[in-house]
This record gives C-alpha cells, sequence and structure tokens, in this order.
C-alpha cells in the first residue's frame, strides 16, 4: 500500500515538473503553430545561471531565482527574434522551425557543456523528509507540486481572463482575423516566448535543487515535457498539462515492472503511439493549418 | 607522418558520412519526408555489424546484415509515418531514434548497455587499406543515388515531395515510392554505420545521439537538398571546417563541443540566409 | 462515360453533397455550376478518390470507382486539374510533364503547343505566371491517358487572352474525342462551349440541361441569388 502510495506521489511530482515544460512548450505551439523544441534549452539555461548566481556567486537565494527567470524569459525572446523570425519572415515551414529549434537545441547544449563542464553539479540545500500517507516527500518535492500548481492556474487565468491571454488565443485561433482585428501577432509572438520561457525558467531552478545539473538536461525533459503535451493535446495548454501528469504517473507505476532503466523509453513508446495513432491527443484539440 | 595518419583518418570519416548524407539526401531532398530517424539506421547498422561479427560470422556478411536490419528497420518505420505530416513526421522518426537509444542502453544482455561494445574487428589491418575501401564503397553509393536521382522513381519521388496529391492525381502511388524511398535510404545508413564500428572498434549508445544528427542535417543543407552532387561536397566542408580548430590549441574538452556549436550555427545561418546551400534545388518553404 | 448515384458526403453533421446524381455522356462537354458552397468541387474530390463518400456509388465506363484510392481512378482513365494549379514547383515544366508519361521532347512540344504554352520547356515551374501555370497543369493533364478530362474552374484568375485560347483548346479536345467535365464561375464561357450544363445547389443536382434552357430556368436564378 506503501509502495503503491509512494508510486503514485512519485507520479506526481514528476508530472507536475513535466506540465510546466509542456504548458510552456503547447503555449507556443498553440500560438506560434511549430514546436519550439529548444524550450528544453532555456530550461537547461535556467538551471545552470541558477547554480552560477546562487552558488558560483554566492548571491541571495530569492535573487538568483529573480536574475535566473528574468534571464530565462529573456533567452526565448532572443531566440525567437534572432532566429525564428528570421525563418518566419522566409516563410520557412513548421518543419524547418523544427530543425532549426533543434539545431538552436543543440548549440546551447554545447554552450553550457564548454562554459559549465560536464561534471553534474548540485545545488546545495536543506531539503527535510516528510511523510505523507505512509510515503517519504521531500521540502524540495513539495514546492515543486505547489509551485506547478499555483502557476498553472495563474496561467489558466492569464489565458482567460486578461486582454493579453484573449489576444493570445485569438492569434492561435487564427491569426489573420486576429490582425483584422488590430493584434499584432509580432508583439504576442514576443510575450508567448516571454511567458513560455518563464515557466522553463522556473522548472529548470526546480529541477536544479531538486535534482542535480547536467548539460544535457534540457533535452531529456523537453522530450518529457512534449510527450505529456502531445498525449494529452499538443495544441491545447490544459491538455499538455494532463498528459504530463498521465506521463508521470505512468512513467512511475511503469517501473513497478520494468527495470527502471526504462523510464525513458516508457515516454518515447508513448510518443511514438500517440503520433501515429492520435497526434491530436486524448483531448483531440487540432491545430488550424497555416 | 602523424599528419598523413590524421589526412587518412579524417578522409575515411568522411566517405562514411558521405555514404550517410547521400542516402538522407533521398527521403529529405528527393522525397521531402523530414527523416530523423537516419541516425537510427546509422546505429542500427553499427551494432547489427558489431555483433554478428564479434560472434564469428564473416565480416562483410556482418556489414550486409548492418545495412539489411536498418533497411527493415526504415520499412517498418516508414509504413505508419509516411502518412503525417511534415513535422509529425520529424518528430516521430526522432522518437525512433530515442527508442532506438534508449533500447541500446537497456537491452544489457545483448548491447551490454551504456559500457558498449569494445573490440569490434577491423576489416583490414592498415588504414590506408581501408581507406581505398570506404572510399569505393561511397563511389558506389553516390553512383547508386545519382542513378536515382535520373530515374523515373527519383523524379516521382521530387513529384511526391512538390505535390502529393497531384502525383497521386497522375497514377503514382505515393505510398509505395515513399517507403521505397526510406528503405533505400535506411540501407545504405546501416552500411555506413557497419564501416564505422568496424573502423572505430568501440560502439556505445551515444551513436543514437542527437548531436550527429545535427551534423547530418548541417552536411545536408549546405551542400543542398536534392544534389547528390551536394551532399557528397557539403559532407567535406563540414568536416573540414572545425579541424583548425584543433591546431590552435584549445583542450580536447571544448574541442567536441565546439565542433557541434560550429555545426548547429552553420546549420542555423544556412537556414536562414541560404537555404538552398550549394547545390540545393528545392525551396524550403 | 461517368455515372454518379445518389452520393453522400458530410463534415459534421453539415451535407456537402446530397443525393447527387448524374451521369456525363462520352464525348460532350459537360460543365457544373453552382453557387459557393454548392458542393462542386467536393464532388469532384468524390469522384477522384480524395475524399470518401458516405453513401452512393461512382462508375467510370461502367466500372465501380467509389472508395477506390486517388492514384488507382488516375490510372483508371481520369486527368484532372485543381481549383489552384497544382505544379510540380522546383521542377522544369518539362519534368512536371514527364511525371504524366513517359515521352519523348517532341511529345511534349506538342502537349504544349496545344495549350498555347508560350514558353521554353525547360522553365522552371516556379517563375511561371499564374495563367501560364494552368496550361501548364492543362497540358499535364492532357498528357497523361485518360478517358474523362475533370477540369476545376481553369478560367479562374486568367487573363480575358488565355480564356479565349482556353475556350479553343476544350473546343479542339471535343473534336478529337476527348470527354470532358468542368466547373467553372465564368457563365459566358460556360454557356459558350457546354454541350450541357448541370446546376447544383446544396449540394445536389437542382436541374440539368443545355445551356439555353440552364439560362431560362428561374430556379437557377433563385440558387445563386439565395431565395
Amino acid at each position: 500500500m506503501a509502495i503503491a502510495t509512494q508510486l503514485i506521489l512519485n507520479g506526481i511530482i514528476a508530472g507536475a515538473i513535466y506540465a510546466l515544460v509542456a504548458s510552456g512548450f503547447s503555449l507556443i505551439y498553440s500560438v506560434t503553430k511549430f514546436m519550439h523544441f529548444a524550450h528544453g534549452a532555456v530550461l537547461a539555461l535556467g538551471a545552470y545561471l541558477m547554480y552560477s548566481f546562487a552558488v558560483i556567486l554566492g548571491l541571495n537565494f530569492w535573487l538568483a531565482i529573480l536574475l535566473t527567470l528574468v534571464c530565462s524569459g529573456f533567452a526565448g525572446v532572443v531566440m525567437d527574434q534572432l532566429v525564428y523570425k528570421q525563418l518566419r519572415k522566409r516563410k520557412a515551414s513548421g518543419a524547418v522551425l523544427l530543425i532549426a529549434s533543434i539545431a538552436l537545441m543543440t548549440l546551447i547544449t554545447s554552450l553550457i557543456l564548454a562554459f559549465w563542464g560536464a561534471d553534474v553539479k548540485t545545488v546545495p540545500t536543506v531539503n527535510p523528509v516528510f511523510d505523507f500517507l505512509g510515503a517519504r516527500i521531500t521540502l524540495t518535492q513539495i514546492i515543486i507540486v505547489v509551485v506547478s500548481v499555483v502557476l498553472l492556474l495563474g496561467l489558466w487565468l492569464l489565458m482567460k481572463k486578461t486582454k493579453l491571454g484573449k489576444a493570445m488565443r485569438a492569434v492561435a485561433d487564427n491569426k489573420d482575423v486576429a490582425m483584422t482585428v488590430g493584434i499584432n501577432p509580432e508583439r504576442i509572438y514576443t510575450y508567448t516566448f516571454i511567458i513560455g520561457s518563464f515557466l522553463a525558467g522556473v522548472a529548470g531552478i526546480l529541477i536544479g535543487i531538486e535534482q542535480n545539473l547536467y548539460p544535457q538536461m534540457g533535452l531529456s525533459l523537453v522530450i518529457k515535457g512534449f510527450t505529456g503535451a502531445v498525449i494529452g493535446s499538443l495544441a491545447s495548454v490544459p491538455g499538455a498539462v494532463l498528459g504530463s501528469f498521465i506521463l508521470g504517473l505512468v512513467e512511475n507505476i511503469g517501473i513497478w515492472w520494468l527495470p527502471s532503466g526504462y523510464k525513458d523509453a516508457i515516454a518515447f513508446v508513448l510518443l511514438f503511439i500517440f503520433l501515429l495513432f492520435r497526434p491530436s491527443g486524448l483531448l483531440g484539440v487540432k491545430v488550424r493549418e497555416v | 607522418m602523424a599528419f598523413i595518419n590524421y589526412l587518412i583518418h579524417l578522409a575515411i570519416l568522411i566517405g562514411i558520412y558521405s555514404i550517410l548524407t547521400v542516402s538522407l539526401n533521398l527521403a529529405v531532398g528527393f522525397t521531402g519526408l523530414l527523416n530523423m530517424g537516419h541516425v537510427g539506421f546509422f546505429g542500427i547498422g553499427a551494432y547489427t555489424s558489431a555483433l554478428l561479427s564479434l560472434a564469428g560470422f564473416p565480416i562483410w556478411l556482418s556489414i550486409l546484415c548492418g545495412g539489411l536490419l536498418a533497411m527493415i528497420s526504415g520499412l517498418l518505420l516508414a509504413l505508419p509515418t509516411t502518412r503525417l505530416k511534415g513535422d509529425y513526421l520529424a518528430l516521430a522518426t526522432l522518437g525512433f531514434t530515442f527508442i532506438m537509444g534508449s533500447v541500446a542502453r537497456n537491452w544489457t544482455d545483448v548491447t551490454r548497455g551504456a559500457l558498449g561494445i569494445p573490440g569490434i574487428p577491423k576489416i583490414v589491418k592498415g588504414n590506408p587499406e581501408f581507406l581505398v575501401i570506404v572510399l569505393i564503397i561511397a563511389a558506389i553509393t553516390y553512383f547508386v543515388f545519382w542513378k536515382i536521382s535520373k530515374s523515373r522513381f527519383g523524379k516521382t519521388c521530387e513529384a511526391i515531395r512538390d505535390d502529393e496529391l497531384a502525383a497521386k492525381m497522375l497514377g503514382k502511388d505515393t505510398f509505395k515510392h515513399k517507403i521505397a524511398a526510406l528503405g533505400i535510404s535506411a540501407f545504405f545508413a546501416g552500411i555506413g554505420g557497419a564501416l564505422f564500428a568496424h573502423y572505430i572498434t568501440f560502439i556505445d549508445p551515444s551513436i543514437f545521439g542527437i548531436g550527429d544528427l545535427i551534423l547530418l542535417f548541417s552536411m545536408l543543407i549546405v551542400g543542398g537538398l536534392a544534389s547528390v552532387k551536394g551532399s557528397a561536397i557539403g559532407t567535406i566542408i563540414l568536416f573540414l571546417l572545425p579541424e583548425p580548430l584543433r591546431f590552435i590549441g584549445f583542450p580536447s574538452s571544448i574541442l567536441g563541443p565546439m565542433r557541434e556549436i560550429i555545426f548547429a550555427l552553420i546549420l542555423l545561418l544556412i537556414l536562414i540566409y541560404r537555404p538552398k546551400g550549394f547545390f540545393g534545388r528545392v525551396d524550403l518553404a | 462515360m461517368i455515372s454518379v448515384q445518389k452520393l453522400d458526403k458530410h463534415f459534421g453533421g453539415v451535407y456537402a453533397v446530397h443525393n447527387c446524381t448524374f451521369t456525363v455522356k462520352e464525348n460532350t462537354i459537360t460543365s457544373i455550376i453552382g453557387p459557393n458552397g454548392a458542393g462542386k468541387t467536393t464532388l469532384f474530390n468524390l469522384i477522384c478518390g480524395i475524399s470518401k463518400p458516405d453513401g452512393g456509388k461512382i462508375f467510370l465506363r461502367g466500372t465501380e470507382i467509389t472508395g477506390l484510392p486517388t492514384h488507382q481512378i488516375a490510372r483508371l482513365g481520369i486527368s484532372r486539374t485543381f481549383q489552384q494549379a497544382k505544379l510540380f514547383r522546383n521542377m522544369s515544366v518539362k519534368d512536371n510533364l514527364l511525371i504524366a508519361k513517359t515521352a519523348s521532347d517532341s511529345e511534349i512540344k506538342e502537349v504544349l503547343k496545344s495549350v498555347h504554352f508560350p514558353l521554353d520547356m525547360n522553365t522552371k515551374a516556379s517563375e511561371l505566371s499564374y495563367g501560364q501555370m494552368r496550361l501548364v497543369e492543362i497540358a499535364r493533364a492532357l498528357l497523361k491517358p485518360h478517358k474523362l478530362l475533370m477540369l476545376d474552374e481553369p478560367t479562374a484568375g486568367v487573363n480575358p487572352k488565355v480564356r479565349q485560347e482556353l475556350k479553343e483548346i476544350l473546343f479542339d479536345l471535343k473534336k478529337k474525342g476527348h470527354t470532358i467535365l468542368l466547373i467553372e464561375h465564368d457563365m459566358e464561357f460556360v454557356m459558350s462551349i457546354s454541350d450541357d450544363v448541370i446546376v447544383m445547389t446544396q449540394g445536389a443536382v437542382l436541374t440539368r440541361g443545355t445551356p439555353k434552357q440552364v439560362q431560362a430556368d428561374k430556379r437557377v436564378l433563385e440558387a445563386y441569388l439565395g431565395k
């Protein structure tokens, strides 16, 4: 019984992280219509910047977090302006943008490797363990779940209630029509990247604290993130969140039967199956062809 | 003396990678299938040939089996994925590469997992002799794909890339063509992988990595989509470009990532400023 | 030549084509007209196997082709052009035509001449003007062995000179024994070249007859104006 609770709890914690990654990824996909694979790079940057500010430079913890989040949002916008926008101007297809995104991802991962080194790093923290219904959960894990839920709720409120959110949904639905009511798509893209990258930065910080940092962390998390998004529905942020929790649970319950090395394989196989048989995800939201 | 060896080593790698790039072009440049599973085929060829030859099979048979198993995976992968839209196809095939990596890491009974497979037998003792073999196979590959590009099959693949519906309306079985293109392309990737394994004599799951994928796409796009000549030239250029770094005296821990940075940057710059590369015949829009 | 019986196609609860039935005789030029949304292009797509019907049957010279894959239907003898000319952009005009059929240079030159295509056959498709693309698409459809030629709005967006040339081309084809089915909005064009006019509205056949008969039918005007 305790084991089942532990697995489910682990699943929820993993799901919370994946949801943070997936929501940003899905937000960007639904608005800009392409797969921003380099979202993982923003996450990794977030983790490493946090490490640099808090551990190397020894700044105040909260200041480090603030700086990291600002930089993350900024990083996302820079990627959009320098790379994606240039390609958009040249009418590149979604497939080309995906290749460029993978190239960006590789570029930044290698920069991280060159600059910070390949060794695994940790952010030292005080991390008491609690007992919850017979299972163990650490303080940082609790924080992860709480922060994710709060941010995802905030994102939902933003999308539903604010003017910006409505403008983003308009562009997501039909960019040309949105333009006719005076919305500037390029500005909306910028805001989308800021928000999405902010979420990735948060995820990077949380993972950096809870687990450890290594240069390829962005790759592995963006894959989990977009797998979660594909499972729920790539073009729908709530779908992405749902799919992420499902992924987290399936992964952690799955390794009850499979050797733990296959954890990642579970994600890849789910991704593959959904792309082939249900590309619009469980919630079935389709993207209007550009 | 050491410099000659270095040049031979470089030439061998260029030869092997040119086989990969030229074959990738059939799927991507000619048929319009954004196949990110090519690295998966490469790895399958490498592992298959390595394992078979270590189990006692004659080397050339092992290499052939590497190619065949890669081809079969290509055909199987193509079956469900070719009906997907461009970026979804890319993602699904990328997923395939990751799955293969995961299998290599976890099926430890066969692949020895992260430990990799050392001691893979060489085909010939000396590198100069091996270079000759690689160049012959590379030349054969080039010839095969050049012939395909001029053939009816090749032209039909290009038509499918440009407008699949119009091709169907002209009586072409586009599904069969796409499957065949992926299968042929995968076969050669497998051969390339096998040659690689028998040269480096050690392979591990990192062969299924994303870095090599970016390298391949850089070479492909710099050389130019739908140009066999372009793929060969793109391979040469991109391999030679980062080499001067070696002589500037960077520590080797930086060299690896620097190469990847260069490849990624080149790919990005080419995509933005000169998407046709040198000899490309396809508009990327 | 082609017989369509009780064809049905709906998209999410709305009928695009409903209980559509008609026959097209060999060696005629038949035009399908009707207001936007009448289901004309959907009908074409159903005949060509691009869309699968929810009900009904389609016969080509007696052979049932309902639900067959597009490339098979093409091979059974249907050539078709699209509302937006679908050329192979990265290939030359000559290569575009060679996909339709393996042909000698002179055969290609001949078919291009028959559609009054003015440029060299090695011109890249992406460099053509819109009207020239249409001509090449028609030439390609002609080169491909076929029994029935289906043209979807061949005069859309072309200049008056090309439109006149298209009239001559179609008359010529009919003289040579071809059967042509076309969708058109240009009434003058339709009425001057058609043997038969089918009027579609809301997914079904409203009426059919000679151009004169259709022009005199009040219901046709009402269908366009929307009662």
